[in-house]
């Protein structure tokens, strides 16, 4: 190897490593500039996507819809309309093409003719008569006014065009003239174009329409439309930028089809979801993107864009994750906090009803969810304010009155201070109307708070003792799905609690009843409304409600005695509870101050001090104003309710006092009495933490226990994983842990169903400190606010269990196998849609305070007499009273207050007319409706005309003959009773001759006959009717 | 040279994928089609000559039911009209022969997905002395039901349909005829006059042709059945329904019959 070989400037080549590292360097440049474009921009790629995916699209579209609207405009109707228009416009085409010729040809180019030399002399004369508005001197204003003369005397040669038209001379004032007379002609004319054209543009407009309506998605013309905008797609990021609430959202910079015109199905978008449309446009239209953005509702990080992981918020320390499709609904809880019903979001719905029913609000307080007991606290506060207010105005007015004495005042002075003093004495009255009004309402809201469980003062005389350790034992075992939660008890455990509850009972003394006849028993509680809130037969055999008790085995634990009276009245208690006194009086309390023992709502006063007294059981289940007789027939046959094998152990070990002590620390321990009253625990605290925030507790102290590491591995360390398994198995955070007994985790399983597990999920997750502020939260100051207290009394009595309150709603009755048959569905409790604007709110109130109408005759329904099921006395206070009857109104949007509408008198002649028509072959009213015979109210169908008055509304009335099926799909009462003849309704059937001739509407007739009947009337029309042979 | 390889092959690659990307669009729109053809094609009618044939009869097992006659005594119009003879309700009529009348007899499954050319004529339903004449009928979905009043009193007509819409019209005496029809399958549908409460009639809507209701001889034919094993059903108001599994081939006439326990 010579030196030359060694040298490396000559053969040492640097060019590979320059190669390589030049590759290198290009390479990392490319994936560089690409990561710069896409890499760090997926959304890039979504956007390219999205605009080849929706043209396609939109081109079959627009093909399919071209189909339909040929096959439409091929239709003999759309035909018939074409043809018409067509006609039409061919018949007035040659008067609007003259009107057209005369306008365009000869009277606009003359009026443009005439305008210009009229405008100069015009201008002229308006700059003239300004110099004479600025000008000083009188003599200039003069000659300036003569200048002004002079132009309009000038006479001007006009040379209009057109045939025939002569060249004129004109004075300022004649051209002024002309041109206002042919303008007024064009106008004219262009008025009587319109006039000549009209039948031909609203036969368009009624073709058009045809079009459209039977056109369900977008028509052509908004599919090319969008084709159109589609052109000019770019690839930017599309973002909500709401500035005074800081929000940015970019979502749609990947969800490009959420908002689009056209429906975006997955199927339709080449299989990709993240284009389709947002499901519910009426949600869009009621809460504006550009308003409300995206994330607001549901969570997520709006402003990432960098991938979908972290866009949707379930990267690491992203405080608000995007909610999953099981609990979309969270994102509503945030504003709309207040409710109980919010509409469109049933799962939050379900959530909060579970929390509410289920007694989860007994341990854990939600801001809200204690409305009474928030009432009382509020109102007595606001008593106290009263009066310190009205002493310190009354304290005023003395000082006022004082300084008015003094004879230093002046006579002035005086006068003004009296005057003050004498204001603040009437407006402190006005303070003791506020104060009696609160008094009142703070009575009655003790009669409103209700418990979630059965009152545990009445075991002894409720309950067979020997039942007693069975059901603490495991409820869920005893009864499948019960509301009562199993704890985790053990046996020493059990004996203490039993021992304590059983001795706590008070003592009382039950008549003793005689047998009823469980035959009747069960029909009666069948068909009487029991099963709207009870179920009743297990596993798939199991029909009715939910809200109350599967009474299934109910002979196994009850008191024979105890159930009578329950069922004849469930409100009525054992022994009266003082609030004051904090204590469950007996009849020597009555005795010592010589009353009689008697407790219930008209006697709700305490003896010893004069305090509303706990008189009723808290319950919400109302009386059904049964017989005594129906009672006991209902008690025996939920005696005969028992399974097959029946016996239980002894168990007399309840009464040992030594275990009472152990027992009253278990139940404190385990807080029964957040369900339950119970002696001596009436004023119990919450054992469980606050969760009106829960949703947004920060991660880290929610105690995942040992399964932290465990979550994150499987991606369940979010506040939505915290709360399903802690729902689905309530002591799973104990799960390894060495704990004594007393530090367990306490809370007890309620054997929640996957969908009741989401349902209460997505309400926690949703409870969180709100991310937009409280400008948006749902705070309506209108009829608004009405529903959403209305709301809470409807679910808080069942109302839904019988009625349906909305039109997507069933009810139980729709559940039962019996009221599946045709004759049965005609039992059915009346559907409330449109309750508001039906009844008059003053008859409403009046109803649902005493729903039988009557003083004495109380064993009925006061309207619907020929139901088996019967609208029941639910002992609502009066605050509850006005929320239902301002829920039904706002429901209807009905003004307030209510004025009745008055109706024209009724003729005797039409009197007899309407008479008459009732009673006829023709129509069929009095066949349904109840008329106060008794042997035909017993086949009625439909309510007496004799309350129409006092109960309906009139104009509701009438819509109701003319289309019931349209306010009440389903109903009873037929359609089309009515048809339409020039500007009014006419009966359909056969009429009686007196109406021939008569020119009015006959419903509006038979609507002021019914407002005006009278039973005198309702006897001349039964007779009529029976002569009539109907 | 080597570039230029590998220049062609990464081209061949890219044009592959090319094609590849391309390729699954187009099975795509080949599968599209078919889906709207099962709902969407030519409309089929039954093949009386060459299909098979189904007749049976529709037994009664027990004693036959005394039945009470109807108190129609509310409506002295309705009574009138059976003054003669007074009208026993129909809910269960068993036929001299010991066979069941009013009974509904269908194809319930095993038919090829395809649409039936849907019967153009109106079946009728009288209202006729106070009762529905015919007490049972069937139609297919979207065969026009002719509704007629023959009474001199006002009916009205409410079926309970609870897939179908419901509706409820009232029809006066010596009025037209109501033309309605039902767009779902939904065997039965209960129709009744709220204003003669005892009124009962059934209509039986059906996708496809197949069905029958058995008349006074209780007996019933279904004909023109392509070759296909099917579940028969026979629907009884009282009785409830019993379903049978049967196989026919092309024009094969097989019999099924059905019995149902009093």
């Amino acid at each position: 190897m010579s030196d030359q070989d060694k040298d490396p400037v000559l053969h040492s080549s640097l060019s590979k490593h320059l190669f390589i590292w030049s590759a290198l360097l290009v390479i990392s440049m490319v994936w560089g500039l690409w990561d710069e474009m896409y890499g760090i921009r997926p959304w890039k790629s979504y956007e390219a996507r999205f605009e080849k995916l929706y043209s396609k699209y939109l081109a079959t579209a627009k093909t399919g819809q071209a189909a339909t609207e040929r096959q439409i405009k091929g239709s003999p109707e759309y035909q018939r309309l074409d043809r018409e228009m067509q006609a039409a416009e061919k018949a007035a085409i040659p008067e609007a093409s003259a009107i057209d010729k005369e306008v365009n040809e000869s009277l606009v180019p003359k009026i443009l003719a005439l305008n210009d030399p009229f405008q100069v002399t015009r201008a002229h004369i308006g700059s003239l008569t300004y110099e004479i508005e600025v000008s000083t001197s009188d003599s200039r204003k003069d000659s300036l006014r003569q200048e002004i003369q002079k132009l309009k005397d000038e006479v001007q040669k006009i040379q209009l065009p057109g045939p025939g038209e002569e060249p004129r001379s004109m004075k300022f004032d004649d051209m002024a003239k002309l041109l206002q007379d042919m303008k007024d002609k064009k106008a004219a004319l262009l008025q009587k174009r319109v006039d000549v054209m009209k039948k031909a543009t609203e036969l368009r407009a009624g073709r058009d329409q045809y079009l459209s309506d039977r056109l369900a998605d977008a028509s052509t013309d908004t599919i090319a439309a969008v084709e159109n905008s589609l052109a000019n797609f770019d690839i930017r990021i599309r973002q909500i930028h709401v500035k005074d609430v800081d929000l940015v959202d970019r979502c749609e910079s990947c969800h490009l089809g959420a908002r689009e015109p056209v429906v975006l199905t997955k199927a339709a978008m080449g299989g990709e979801a993240v284009f389709t449309s947002h499901p519910s446009k009426e949600l869009l239209k009621i809460h504006d993107p550009e308003k409300f953005g995206c994330t607001p509702c549901h969570g997520g990080n709006g402003a990432a864009l960098s991938s979908v992981e972290k866009a949707h918020g379930y990267n690491k320390y992203w405080l608000w994750p995007m909610h999953h499709k099981e609990n979309i609904d969270a994102g509503c809880q945030q504003c709309h906090v207040k409710e109980i019903v919010t509409e469109m979001a049933d799962t939050l719905n379900a959530g909060r009803e579970i929390f509410r029913l289920r007694g989860c609000r007994g341990c854990h307080r939600y801001e809200g969810f204690d409305r009474e007991a928030d009432e009382i606290a509020s109102v007595n506060q606001q008593i106290r304010q009263f009066e310190q207010q009205k002493a310190e105005w009354l304290r005023e007015a003395g000082f006022k009155e004082q300084k008015a004495n003094n004879p230093r005042t002046s006579d002035a002075d005086a006068k003004k201070l009296n005057a003050e003093a004498n204001d603040l004495k009437v407006r402190s009255t006005g303070l003791d109307a506020k104060m009696e009004q609160l008094d009142m309402r703070s009575h009655e809201l003790v009669r409103e708070v209700k418990k979630i469980g059965p009152s545990l003062k009445e075991v002894r005389v409720k309950l067979r003792k020997e039942w007693v350790p069975i059901w603490l034992q495991d409820p869920h075992k005893w009864r499948e799905g019960t509301k009562m939660p199993t704890f985790r008890l053990d046996a020493d455990e059990i004996r203490a609690i039993g021992a304590f509850i059983w001795q706590s009972g008070v003592q009382g003394e039950l008549p003793q009843q005689k047998p009823g006849d469980p035959e009747k028993g069960k029909e009666a509680f069948e068909t009487r409304g029991c099963m709207a809130c009870h179920s009743m037969g297990e596993g798939n055999q199991k029909q009715g409600g939910t809200f109350a008790a599967n009474l299934s085995r109910e002979g196994e634990k009850a008191n024979y005695d105890y159930l009578v009276r329950w069922v004849h009245n469930p409100r009525q208690r054992t022994a009266p509870y003082c609030t004051f006194e904090k204590k469950d009086l007996t009849k020597a309390d009555y005795d010592k101050h010589n009353l009689p023992y008697v407790f219930d709502l008209e006697h709700s006063r305490c003896p010893n001090d004069g305090h509303e007294l706990q008189v009723q059981q808290m319950t919400p289940m109302p009386s059904l104003r049964l017989t005594e007789d129906e009672a006991r027939d209902i008690a025996s046959y939920l005696m005969t309710r028992k399974g097959t094998n029946a016996s239980y152990a002894n168990a007399d070990y309840l009464d040992d006092p030594n275990l009472r002590n152990a027992g009253l620390a278990k139940v404190r321990f385990y807080g029964c009495a957040a369900c339950h009253e119970i002696s001596g625990l009436e004023e119990e605290q919450r054992i469980g933490t606050e969760l009106t925030k829960e949703g947004s507790k920060p991660l880290e102290r929610l105690d995942f226990a040992l399964l932290g590491h465990e979550a994150e591995r499987e991606g369940w360390y979010t506040h939505k994983g915290f709360f399903e398994h802690k729902l689905e198995n309530p002591a799973v955070y104990d799960q390894g842990k060495e704990k004594a007994r007393q530090d367990r985790l306490k809370m007890p399983n309620f054997n929640l169903s996957k969908a009741e597990i989401d349902a209460v999920t997505t309400f926690l997750e949703g409870s969180v400190d709100a991310s937009v502020p409280p400008k948006y939260f749902y705070q309506p100051a209108d009829q608004r606010q009405d529903i959403i207290d209305g709301w809470w009394v409807v679910r808080k009595y069942n109302c839904m269990g019988c009625h349906r309150v909305h039109t997507a709603q069933t009810t139980i009755f729709d559940t039962l196998t019996k009221y599946q048959d045709p004759d049965w569905k005609d039992q059915k409790p009346p559907t409330l849609i449109g309750e508001g604007a039906r009844v008059r709110p003053d008859w409403l109130m009046r109803f649902l305070g005493n729903p039988a109408l009557s003083e004495n005759d109380t064993n009925r329904d006061g309207v619907r007499q020929y139901l088996k099921v019967r609208m029941p006395t639910f002992s609502f206070s009066d605050g509850e009273l006005r929320k239902l009857v301002r829920f039904f109104e706002a429901l209807s949007s009905q003004s307030q207050p209510f004025i009745a509408e008055q109706l024209d008198p009724l003729s005797d002649q039409e009197r007899g007319m309407a008479r008459s028509l009732f009673s006829s072959e023709g129509a069929p009213c009095l066949k349904c409706h109840m008329t106060g015979d008794a042997q035909h109210d017993a086949r009625a169908t439909a309510p007496n005309f004799t309350v129409a008055r006092e109960r309906l509304k009139p104009g509701w009335t009438k819509r109701w003959m003319l289309n019931p099926a349209m306010m009440s799909p389903g109903t009873a009462m037929p359609s089309g009773l009515f048809r339409h003849e020039e500007n009014r309704w006419v009966f359909a059937g056969p009429t009686p001759s007196s109406f021939s001739g008569y020119p009015k509407d006959h419903a509006d007739l038979l609507v002021r006959y019914m407002f005006q009947f009278t039973p005198d009337e309702l006897n001349r029309l039964r007779s009529s009717a029976g002569s009539s042979g109907n | 040279m080597k570039k230029i390889l590998i220049g062609i092959g990464l081209a061949c690659v890219l044009s592959l994928a090319g094609c590849g990307g391309g390729g699954a669009p187009e099975t795509a729109k080949k599968l599209e089609p078919t889906a709207p053809a099962a709902g969407g094609g030519a409309a089929a009618v039954p093949d009386e000559a060459n299909g098979a044939t189904i007749t049976g009869k529709v037994t009664f097992d027990g004693a036959k039911p005394a039945g009470k006659a109807i108190d129609m005594s509310a409506n002295p119009v309705c009574m009138r009209a059976h003054a003669s003879s007074p009208q026993k309700p129909e809910d269960v009529v068993v036929n001299d022969n010991g066979t069941l009348k009013y009974t509904f007899v269908w194809i319930k499954s095993g038919l090829p997905d395809q649409n039936w050319q849907v019967a153009t004529t109106p079946v009728s339903l009288d209202q006729n002395g106070c009762m529905y004449s015919p007490h049972m009928i069937g139609v297919m979905a979207g065969q026009p039901i002719a509704i007629k009043n023959s009474d001199p009193t006002n009916h009205n007509i409410h079926p309970q349909p609870s897939t179908n819409q419901e509706w409820n019209e009232s029809q006066a005496p010596g009025s037209a005829d109501k033309n309605q029809s039902f767009a779902r399958q939904e065997v039965m549908i209960p129709v009744k006059c709220n204003i003669h409460p005892w009124m009962r009639a059934y209509i039986g809507v059906v996708a496809h042709p197949f069905f029958a209701v058995t008349g006074s001889d209780g007996t019933f034919t279904i004909k023109g059945l392509p070759p296909g094993t099917y579940t028969i059903e026979a629907w009884h108001e009282k009785y409830g329904t019993s379903d049978q599994t049967i196989t026919v081939g092309a024009k094969e006439s097989k019999t099924q019959d059905f019995s149902f326990k009093g």
